[in-house]
């Protein structure tokens, strides 16, 4: 047995938690009402889980086991075998991810006690019963065995989504925002339920373990595979906010902060990197789709980034960084190194949620989310301190773990001579140091600018919070750089020289723009006016999808609605008009005179007559 | 003479009391119609009965005349009642029956 | 031409006439009349048909009793006793084409029928028959009627009860 006995059992208690709580905390209204209660429900079985998730990693998985690690029960039974089971697959894969979710998802619940401190209640009580499904559903994802489970919780995750964005349901902006995250993700989803099915279609099984193995006994129909890949990778499109899906993540930002900080940072939009990197033996066999991935990923990772240097909003910026992020994670997948994205993608999970949490801490702070009304907390490290460790990491300083796990996307690209992609990720490298650092030079350095009070009092809670995630990523970082032995692509000498130039180019060239007023901003802008004009319209893609749903979506409801107003309804009333008017004619037969009636029983006289000469003829 | 033409002189007559029906304003008029109708029928049975040598045709006569009395009586019990109530017999004017 | 075949052409003149009569006058009380003789006629028919315990009973029966009642009901549902009572009549073609219709149609089966055997013999005497057979096969059915004219005799008294 290769894997660890109970490792199965492990992950099942870590999934079972989370869902036990969310069943606890939706049935039972007492308890959701308190809020205190909810949330020791909540972060209680997260605790457990995580401790759980924690215990799974302490036995040694190979990295390509030799039986199928998966446990798992029939569900749908068919002849010849289940046509679909559920279960558990505990691969070093899920175990990795199922460590981010818990960890994650514990330290945001606890901030969020003392961010979302002034909301009633009750809701609080739904916020956290949320947030026990949205566990649920993401570790559910990544245990899952089988395409079809792995559907089943991708959409769960969907639409944990959608209530935590609209949490605050009454506010029209973050209602939209809800819809509009959910319907684009849905585009690509369609896609995936498209690929897995006609997957099965010609191979007959949803099951990862079996899939991967007819892949390499060459049993697999290798020729129907790109297409399949195709739609499947349009899934991870949605989920992940690759261009062109990705207009939904910005808008996401309505949501509170610790719910961007979970779902739109570390764990709901990695699950498309998750889906590729779990299934990259299949990609492997569609080489074609590896180099959209590939393009589309850098692509996406340049677009955001220069979206980013224009934004004004802190979180927004954020947002754009974490579709920056996710188009490296893919671009890796796409380059034929999966484990490098993989590994970005469980650092970027880290310092990501620390920069949200930071960042709530400073929305907090200044009661508004725009940089340019922020600024003076040069006295205050402990508000400063773990946002600029996060911000390090992600512009790739050592000994920060940013800077090795980009550096390993960037020599696997090398190794596979895309110097198309590879280009674009360099500057967006370079993009990346700059609007980070902008940021970070508005937000805390500098004058202060802004009006009114600033509530400078902040829950301890919240600093705790963000204390240990810049403690986790830090040690990570140095764990990677001494401990870690040799991984995917180490790239050419040249290149941790490279990543760091341009790194600190970004951070000199924010650091004269803001900090010292040496370069004017709108000069600059000036000068790369088209591109500046274009980024702050967000390249009318917003608009673009706006005008599809409002012209082909409305417009065809508004046709559908008509049919069914004056056709389908129009049909009924018209038929019990001219029943109501037949019987009223009819009425006029009675007309209470004798006579009348007797010649009715003449007429039937002469038709039985009629009848009975025809019948004896 | 043959049965056919016993039983076409009871058609005619039974032809003629339907047009009496359909035809008479007065209530009484009607009944007298009414009451032709039922002779042809009579008429009818008689013949059938002769010409099969079957007793039933003149018993079945029989009932038929003495039901018939039983109900002109009762007919024109209910004539008189409809006059006494409504002061009039024209058919045309008895049309509570009107839907 | 034999004597019987006189005797009915006579009759059947003297019934259509009356019951033509019968419906077609304007004077009640002359359609009264008419149907006493159209009502007598049918009678002498059923003698015709070797039935004369039937022209007893007709005679009996409906010449006397049912022309006395209808005579009686006009009298009382008139305004002003002794005025000729005037009526016309309504739809008098709609009325007719529909008589004619079912003339036609009961003719038409008449006219379809195999032509008819002539008359067998009567075993026996008819009354001594009709009055056996009411007593012994026919006892129920009689039974019956004397119980429908005992309802009939009730509810006519209780209609012709007076009011309050």
């Amino acid at each position: 047995m290769t894997a660890r006995v109970g490792a199965a059992d492990l992950a099942l208690i870590v999934l079972g938690l989370p869902f036990a709580s969310f069943l606890l905390l939706a049935l039972v209204r007492p308890l959701r009402r308190s809020a205190p209660a909810a949330a020791v429900v909540s972060i209680a079985t997260m605790a457990l889980a995580f401790v759980a998730a924690f215990l799974t990693l302490q036995g040694s998985v190979p990295r390509r086991p030799a039986v199928s690690p998966s446990t798992t029960w029939s569900w749908i039974p068919a002849d010849g075998g289940p046509m679909a089971s559920v279960g558990v697959m505990v691969d070093e894969l899920s175990m990795w991810m199922l460590l981010l979710v818990t960890l994650v998802s514990l330290l945001v619940q606890v901030y969020s006690w003392a961010y979302l401190a002034d909301e009633p209640r009750s809701s609080l009580g739904r916020y956290y019963a949320y947030h026990s499904l949205f566990a649920f559903s993401m570790l559910g994802l990544v245990l899952s065995p089988t395409f079809l489970q792995m559907f089943i919780f991708w959409e769960l995750v969907g639409l944990c989504s959608y209530l935590l964005i609209g949490f605050w349901y009454d506010r029209p902006a973050a209602a939209r925002a809800a819809v509009k995250a959910f319907w684009i993700t849905k585009l690509g989803d369609l896609g995936f339920v498209a690929g897995i099915v006609m997957l099965w279609s010609v191979t007959g099984t949803f099951d990862f373990w079996t899939l991967f193995k007819m892949g390499s006994m060459g049993t697999l129909p290798v020729d129907a595979l790109p297409p399949i890949m195709f739609l499947i990778y349009l899934g991870a499109v949605g989920k992940s906010a690759q261009f062109p899906l990705h207009v939904w993540l910005p808008d996401a930002m309505e949501g509170p902060t610790p719910v961007s900080a979970l779902i739109h940072a570390a764990t709901m939009v990695t699950a498309g990197v998750f889906l590729v990197t779990r299934a990259f033996p299949l990609f492997r066999f569609a080489p074609d789709v590896l180099t959209l991935m590939a393009w589309v990923g850098a692509f996406t990772a340049l677009l955001a980034a220069s979206m980013a240097c224009v934004e004004a909003d802190i979180k927004r910026v954020l947002a754009y960084s974490t579709i920056s992020q996710l188009g490296y994670m893919m671009a890796a997948a796409g380059a034929g190194s999966p484990d490098a994205g993989f590994l970005h993608l469980l650092t970027h999970g880290v310092f990501k949620a620390l920069l949200f949490l930071g960042a709530g801490i400073v929305i907090h702070v200044f009661h508004t989310n725009d940089m340019f009304r922020m600024g003076g907390l040069r006295g205050q490290p402990t508000v400063w301190l773990p946002f600029v460790v996060a911000t390090l990491a992600l512009t790739g300083v050592p000994p920060l773990p940013g800077f090795f796990t980009k550096e390993a996307i960037l020599a696997g690209m090398l190794e596979v001579r895309r110097w198309g992609p590879f280009t674009l990720l360099a500057v967006t490298a370079f993009l990346t140091a700059f609007y980070m650092f902008r940021v970070v030079f508005l937000t805390f350095f500098g004058r202060s600018r802004h009006a009114g009070h600033a509530h400078h009092h902040v829950p301890g809670l919240m600093h705790a919070v963000c204390w240990a995630l810049a403690a986790l990523t830090l040690a990570r970082g140095l764990q990677v750089a001494f401990f870690s032995g040799p991984h995917d692509g180490e790239g050419p000498g040249w290149l941790p020289a490279f990543s760091l130039t341009l790194a600190g180019a970004g951070i000199l060239l924010a650091w004269a723009m803001y900090q010292r007023a040496l370069v004017d901003p709108a000069r600059v802008a000036a000068v790369l006016r088209p591109i500046d004009w274009m980024a702050r319209r967000r390249y009318g893609l917003d608009a673009l999808y706006a005008g599809l749903y409002r012209g082909i979506l409305l417009g065809f409801a508004r046709l559908i609605g008509w049919i069914d107003r004056y056709l389908v309804d129009g049909v009924l009333n018209v038929v019990s008009a001219w029943t109501l008017r037949a019987g009223d004619r009819l009425r006029r037969l009675q007309t209470g005179q004798p006579q009348d009636y007797v010649y009715g029983v003449a007429f039937g006289a002469l038709l039985l007559f009629v009848l009975a000469h025809w019948r004896l003829r | 003479m043959p049965l056919g033409a016993y039983l076409t002189l009871a058609a005619l007559v039974f032809a003629i009391g339907l047009f009496g029906v359909l035809t008479r304003r007065n209530a009484v008029g009607i009944l007298l119609g009414i009451e032709l109708m039922l002779n042809a029928v009579n008429i009818n049975l008689v013949a059938f009965a002769r010409f099969h040598a079957d007793l039933a045709g003149i018993l079945f006569t029989l009932f038929t005349i003495s039901i018939t009395v039983a109900e002109v009586a009762v007919g024109l019990a209910i004539v008189i009642v409809i006059f006494r109530v409504r002061r009039t017999v024209e058919a045309d004017h008895l049309n509570m029956l009107r839907g | 031409m034999t004597a019987e075949m006189l005797a009915f052409a006579g009759v059947a003149v003297v019934l259509l006439a009356s019951s033509l009569g019968v419906v077609l006058t304007p004077n009640l009380f002359h359609a009264i009349l008419y149907l006493a003789v159209a009502l007598v006629s049918t009678g002498v028919v059923f003698l015709l048909l070797d039935a004369p315990f039937l022209f007893g009973v007709q005679l009996l029966l409906y010449a006397g009793g049912v022309v006395t009642i209808v005579v009686f009901a006009i009298m009382l549902t008139e305004r002003l006793v002794g005025t000729s009572i005037r009526q016309t009549n309504r739809y008098l073609v709609n009325g007719a084409l529909v008589s004619l219709a079912v003339f036609v149609g009961v003719v038409g089966f008449l006219v379809q029928a195999p032509p008819s055997a002539p008359r067998p013999a009567w075993p026996g005497d008819l009354t001594v028959a009709v009055g056996q057979a009411l007593v012994g096969a026919y006892a129920v059915p009689l039974e019956l009627l004397g119980v429908l004219l005992v309802i009939a005799l009730l509810g006519a008294l209780y209609f012709a009860r007076s009011e309050g």
